[in-house]
């Protein structure tokens, strides 16, 4: 599964590396880090995944 | 009690949360959501959705890899003793647990049989308010809320001349006199004008606003942003609704047996009060708990996590703790311009105009609150 990031659309609020922290971050200033940007999650990071696009408060994820 | 089927009524975000979880807890029966529409997202739909002419399919929720049988009609009526839903079709649909996420509707003001009258509330709201708004030079706003201010931010954006009315000073009940103020002040150097008054919609259909003094708000567009009540109509006759919505407890159970509440039609259960408060995070952490306890689980998340954000004016404000918020906060970061992180009766901080992500903050009053004498 590859997560798509809408970059302009994120707000920082940082509920996506509460999910997933393998696969996301955010900086002090609130800045998104994907790990996995352009490429799949692994396998055992589907599921995270999954709950950090539904975690997302304002939609910027989504599965590509 | 062997648990086969789950009935989920409502699929937005607390009803796609709990059938996420419920997945993601091993779940493996029957899962029906009712629901006539695909779910949605809705923080952005007073937000990106009005400012800007984005992809908008990107707010509605997909259900597709949760082996979620979506019957797509809307809950009629609910038989407690049958353990039966009943939808518009003429279908029933028994569950051994049934979650209740039906949601809240715009409060509306107009009077019976006036029409025209415009809120915000599903997507479809969102792009014809978009649409009206870009035609509008003049738009004038009841409700002086969170919602009031974000749609009179997106007007005023494009251009038009926005006046909001509200009998109470406009954010001033929940984010109290230092936010409120601050906002406000925003508010009014982009061009909103602010009218302390009672407010009723005038013209069929709807056209303008009478003021409690007599005078005439004459807009393009008139739009009422005047809060949210419970969808529980479906729910007549069975005792579970109040008038505050449908009481649950820490564990999202509702007073029977099996039938469980979460979202914006939930209202939660401690002690003595009883408080609704419909805002995006407390449909998740509701959601979550909902799910652990619909399959007998340990309960791990709090029923309440008061956590909100709005952007009002071009500011952002993100509040990690209870509202409302009273007197004079303590600057725990100066960013300059009065904007930088908060507190307030060391329980509850705020970032104001600066980006902090969420955990931050919350790390920031749980300090606070080990620090209180």
């Amino acid at each position: 599964m590859r997560i798509l990031a809408d970059y302009d659309r994120c707000e920082g609020h940082g509920l996506c590396a509460e999910q997933a922290p393998a696969i996301f971050d955010v900086d002090d200033e609130g800045d998104l880090i994907h790990h996995f940007e352009g490429a799949d999650v692994p396998d055992g990071q589907v599921d995270a995944g999954r709950r950090a696009i539904d975690a997302c408060p304002v939609a910027a994820l989504r599965q590509a | 009690m062997s648990l086969r089927d789950v009935v989920v009524v409502g699929g937005s975000t607390a009803g796609s949360t709990v059938m996420r979880d419920l997945r993601r807890r091993g779940f493996d029966g029957r899962l029906t959501l009712v629901d006539p529409a695909d779910g949605t997202n809705r923080p952005p739909l007073s937000k990106a959705i009005l400012a800007a002419d984005v992809d908008d399919g990107s707010v509605l929720i997909d259900h597709s890899t949760l082996d979620v049988h979506h019957v797509r009609t809307a809950a009629t009526g609910l038989d407690l003793d049958a353990r039966c839903v009943a939808t518009s079709d003429g279908g029933t649909h028994r569950y051994d647990a049934l979650v209740i996420a039906s949601g809240s509707q715009a409060r509306r003001l107009a009077a019976r049989g006036q029409r025209g009258e415009v809120v915000l509330r599903t997507l479809d709201d969102a792009r014809e308010l978009r649409q009206r708004i870009l035609a509008s030079s003049s738009v004038a706003i009841v409700g002086a809320g969170f919602l009031g201010l974000e749609v009179a931010t997106a007007a005023a954006r494009s251009g038009a001349a926005v006046t909001v009315i509200d009998p109470d000073p406009p954010l001033h009940r929940l984010l109290g006199p230092h936010l409120a103020g601050h906002l406000v002040r925003r508010a009014v150097a982009m061009g909103i004008s602010f009218r302390q008054s009672t407010a009723t919609l005038v013209g069929d259909p709807v056209g303008a606003v009478a003021l409690g003094d007599g005078a005439l708000v004459e807009a393009d567009l008139v739009i009422s942003c005047a809060g949210d009540v419970p969808a529980t109509d479906w729910l007549a006759g069975t005792g579970l609704v109040t008038p505050l919505g449908i009481e649950i407890d820490a564990a999202a159970r509702t007073t029977v047996a099996g039938v469980h509440a979460v979202g914006d039609a939930a209202a939660v259960r401690s002690g003595t009060s009883v408080r609704r408060a419909p805002y995006w995070a407390n449909a998740v952490t509701q959601a979550r708990v909902a799910a652990a306890s619909v399959l007998g689980q340990h309960v791990d998340d709090p029923i309440v996590d008061d956590y909100f954000w709005t952007e009002i004016a071009g500011v952002s404000v993100k509040v990690v703790g209870p509202l409302p918020l009273k007197g004079v906060p303590t600057v725990l970061e100066d960013a300059g311009d009065g904007h930088g992180v908060l507190a307030w009766d060391g329980r509850t901080v705020a970032a104001l105009g600066v980006r902090r992500p969420v955990p931050k903050l919350r790390a920031l009053a749980r300090d606070l609150v080990r620090l209180e004498p």
